[in-house]
């Protein structure tokens, strides 16, 4: 699996939001994207899942250029996509969010994938409760265990630690390094967790209003280049 | 120093579900206590029955000697107690100067603000605050055209308008980016000097950067309270809420 | 000179907000125009039809500044603000037709209003004679519908009610007042309605419209520029975080929604005298709907917009409905759906925005920003620069 992002520029209505950005993931790979607030960090995440798609430049998903490719459809091209504040739906149950998933990619059969299960065992005696009795934590569990049974090639995470207490940020740390090698998808997520990124991920890019202006293996993140593009 | 908040065997139902289980707590005048504890332990039930959202199913709640359990929210703001949200809540089409004065303590009933007028040393105040949390630049801006950060600092500055005794932020910090946080962590403490904040948070660098007394609920109980370095080697504390020191 | 730790003169610096004018220039000039042109009317022209017309318009359109003030000031959408305007237009109708029934006596001789004499009563119910003083006819027809949105409000407002129920609540309201007249022909006229009552339909009956609308537009902009309309705007915002700083949400609702009232009362009363017909059509949720229908298409929450889109709306209608005939009430209906798809805000709303978007950046713009902040470091070298000899520093 191979994602390209060529030069992309996004507006939001009239705001030119993203200017020229550009990234590569490779397969496997697991890749953060820092930034201030307003920097663009969610709008090159609805560029990449079709919401707001860009009006220059491509995005090419393992040589296929999917730039224009309607949202509802990219599930079956291989993105899934866990959004900030988790987003499960609260009406109905644990079980059934992630059964929607499994329709969303196409999938016949009801089964919950076992894989869930080992991954998330705290999951287990939550299925028959509904969505919006979950903890935040819970919560975050099943949005990742949700994205993940769409079997994707890349999996998009818009902040997966925002809210959560320490000891879960831990086990959604394990879960998250667990990912690439096991399921066979590359990862990129939004953060703001430093702490949480250095341990995380392999490669890294910060976005300034909308341009990318550092970047590289994680190892370059340090702490003198976050006080020149993410302090205040 | 006298309590100035005591909760009291609090219990609340939410659909069938305890929240809170009995739940004993004092805060005291001019401290900046922290609140920790895991998603459904309760913090942001606890702040709803504080300021009346909720009534609670059995226990007190007392303020400044005063026992406010079951009053209305009005009322309870009346007796100076401002709460902040989790999600930033304020006044999206009015400007950023409209919001803070709409919330100086004052007037507050329809026909005592039927002629108001903002007098100067009002004015210099709400400049005050605006200067204080960085949004006087943007004072005519409408409140929708923040980011958000600036929209949890707007939120903080109509609180400190509102002139209260006691101040609960439920999370002031969400979605904030790691140096908005230092500064907010720097606003709390600056405010914590004058009022008494019970604050409520996920981030244990702020926790450190600020915190001195810290109170962490489990399950609708109080399971640990006292000094932050205590309160964080605690193994229960550990087991149900810091894990293994990851990410402290 | 104090200085604080950024070295900058610790005094207080002084900054100004960019406040729109109570009345702005425009709008006085606008409005005066418009006002003239309408109080000549009776001079350049002899035509009643459109003469009796605009006096129905400008009923019409405080009706509808009455459902923008609590749809576009605080966010209440009522779908039977008509109540009000019936239960306003129907005292002054009943004490108009009592009086008239004293000249005009019945084919049996008796001086009762003709529907009660359909009805098999032979004298006017004791309920309802002090509507023949005139005085107390104007008071009943302006407090008793204030005092039922009181009720209303009382009931709904108190008891957290807001949104989508009350809307719905609201167009309950309307059916049964709707209902109960029909029903009650015997003191209502029921489906004839109250007709046949001397009409006042004339130039200085225009005058006195024309002088309460211009005054009740005056006050929903004192109103709605002051701190209480401030209020009502956060509390349409966020009436959650209004209640949390300390405001009785409740309450302001109600002080409106009786305001709101009193003004489509007043309409409703000036409409029963000036058009001589009455009848549970003012009462029901088509009229209620009908307003809103102005209201959105002229813009709300902008006052003036409501006005003429009643205006607009009805005018269109008087022009048009006699070419169009039954496809009027399709017209409005998809008139209606087109606002709310292409000009959310309505036309006058669409407007302001598009001249704020002009200005925004606009050579004006930069000057009155830039005369501002001048006038900011004047009032800084005012309290900083200049010797203050014995002067406090404020």
């Amino acid at each position: 699996m191979t994602l390209q992002v060529a030069a992309i520029e996004t507006f939001y209505g009239t705001s030119h939001i993203l200017h020229g950005v550009s990234l590569e993931l490779a397969d496997g790979e697991l890749y953060a994207v820092l930034g201030r607030n307003g920097a663009g960090k969610t709008t090159l995440l609805r560029s990449i899942t079709g919401v707001n798609p860009p009006k220059k430049g491509t995005i090419t998903l393992d040589g296929v250029d999917i730039t224009r490719i309607k949202p509802h459809k990219r599930a079956r091209i291989g993105i899934s996509y866990v959004p900030q504040g988790r987003d499960i739906i609260a009406d109905i149950t644990a079980a059934e969010n992630i059964q929607v998933a499994l329709l969303g990619k196409g999938v016949k059969s009801r089964k919950i994938p076992d894989f869930v299960f080992d991954y998330f065992p705290a999951l287990a005696p939550l299925m028959k409760l509904k969505g919006g009795v979950l903890s935040g934590g819970q919560q975050q569990q099943l949005a990742i265990a949700r994205a993940l049974v769409q079997e994707p090639k890349l999996l998009l995470m818009d902040e997966p630690t925002e809210g959560l207490q320490p000891s879960v940020v831990e086990e959604i740390d394990t879960i998250i390094k667990r990912i690439p090698g096991e399921r066979g998808c590359a990862v990129l997520l939004v953060e703001q967790n430093l702490d949480f990124v250095r341990d995380i991920t392999q490669k890294f890019a910060i976005l300034d209003t909308g341009r990318i202006v550092a970047g590289g293996d994680i190892g370059e993140l340090t702490a003198e280049v976050v006080q020149r593009h993410l302090a205040v | 120093m006298t309590t100035l908040l005591e909760v009291t065997g609090l219990t609340t139902k939410v659909s069938g579900f305890t929240i809170l289980n009995g739940l004993d707590l004092s805060v005291e005048e001019q401290e900046l206590r922290v609140l920790l504890g895991p998603n459904g332990a309760g913090k942001t039930t606890l702040i709803a029955m504080i300021t009346g959202q909720f009534k609670p199913f059995s226990g007190t709640i007392r303020f400044a000697g005063q026992d406010i359990t079951g009053w209305a929210p009005d009322a309870i703001f009346q007796t100076g107690i401002s709460r902040k949200f989790q999600v930033p809540n304020m006044y999206e089409t009015l400007s950023v100067f409209d919001n803070v004065m709409v919330s100086l303590r004052g007037r507050r009933r329809v026909f005592a603000t039927l002629f108001q007028v903002l007098r100067a040393a009002e004015r210099d105040r709400i400049w005050d605050i605006l200067e204080f949390v960085g949004l006087a630049d943007k004072a005519n801006d409408p409140a929708d055209t923040l980011s958000h950060g600036e929209r949890q600092w707007l939120e903080l500055g109509m609180l400190i308008a509102s002139d209260p005794k006691l101040l609960l932020l439920d999370e002031p910090t969400t979605g904030m980016t790691e140096s908005d946080k230092h500064r907010t962590a720097e606003l709390i403490h600056e405010i914590a000097k004058s009022h008494t904040v019970l604050l409520v948070e996920h981030d244990m660098h702020i926790v450190r950067q600020i915190g001195k007394r810290v109170t962490v609920l489990h399950q609708g109980q109080r399971l640990a309270e006292g000094p932050l370095a205590e309160v964080m080697s605690n193994e229960l504390v550990r087991q149900v809420y810091l894990g293994k020191g990851k990410f402290q | 000179m104090v200085r604080d730790k950024a070295g900058k003169p610790a005094g207080k610096r002084r900054r100004s907000i960019r406040r729109a004018p109570l009345f702005p220039f425009w709008a006085v000039i606008g409005g005066a125009a418009l006002v003239a042109s309408i109080g000549a009317y009776p001079y350049y022209s002899t035509n009643i039809y459109v003469l009796t017309l605009v006096g129905k318009f400008l009923c019409y359109a405080i009706f509808a500044l009455s459902i923008d003030l609590i749809w576009g000031f605080t966010g209440i959408l009522s779908l039977g603000q008509a109540v009000y305007f019936g239960l306003g237009a129907y005292m002054v109708a009943l004490s108009l037709k009592l009086n008239y029934a004293l000249t005009h006596p019945t084919r049996f001789g008796n001086k009762i209003p003709d529907f009660m004499e359909w009805n098999s009563l032979t004298q006017v119910p004791g309920f309802m004679t002090p509507l023949y003083s005139t005085p107390v006819a104007i008071a009943a027809a302006l407090v008793v519908p204030t005092l039922f949105a009181l009720l209303f409000g009382a009931i709904t407002f108190k008891r957290h009610i807001y949104g989508v129920y009350c809307a719905v609540i609201t167009l309950a309201e309307s059916l049964i007042l709707q209902n109960f007249i029909i029903e009650y022909q015997a003191y209502t006229g029921g489906f004839n309605g109250i007709t046949d009552y001397s009409n006042y339909v004339g130039p200085s009956f225009l005058w006195f419209i024309l002088a309460v609308t211009v005054f009740f537009v005056i006050v929903a902009r004192v109103l709605t520029h002051s701190r209480v309309g401030t209020v009502l705007k956060s509390i349409r915002d966020n009436d959650l975080r209004a209640e949390f700083m300390g405001y009785n949400v409740a309450n302001y609702r109600i002080f409106v929604f009786c305001v709101s009232a009193f003004m489509a009362a007043a309409a409703g009363g000036m409409y029963a005298a000036w058009v001589g017909i009455i009848s549970f059509l003012n009462v029901g949720p088509i009229f209620s709907i009908e307003g809103v229908i102005w209201t959105a298409v002229g813009g709300r929450g902008t006052l003036i917009g409501p006005v003429i889109g009643a205006f607009l709306v009805k005018g269109a209608e008087a022009f048009l409905s006699d070419r169009l005939a039954d496809w009027w009430q399709i017209i409005v209906g998809a008139l209606f759906i087109l606002v709310v798809l292409v000009m959310r805000d309505g036309i006058v709303g669409t407007a302001m925005e598009w001249v704020q978007r002009r200005r925004r950046g606009s050579y004006r713009q930069i000057l009155a920003d830039a005369d501002r902040a001048a006038h900011d470091l004047q009032m800084d070298w005012r309290t900083e620069g200049a010797p203050r000899s014995g002067e406090e520093v404020r």
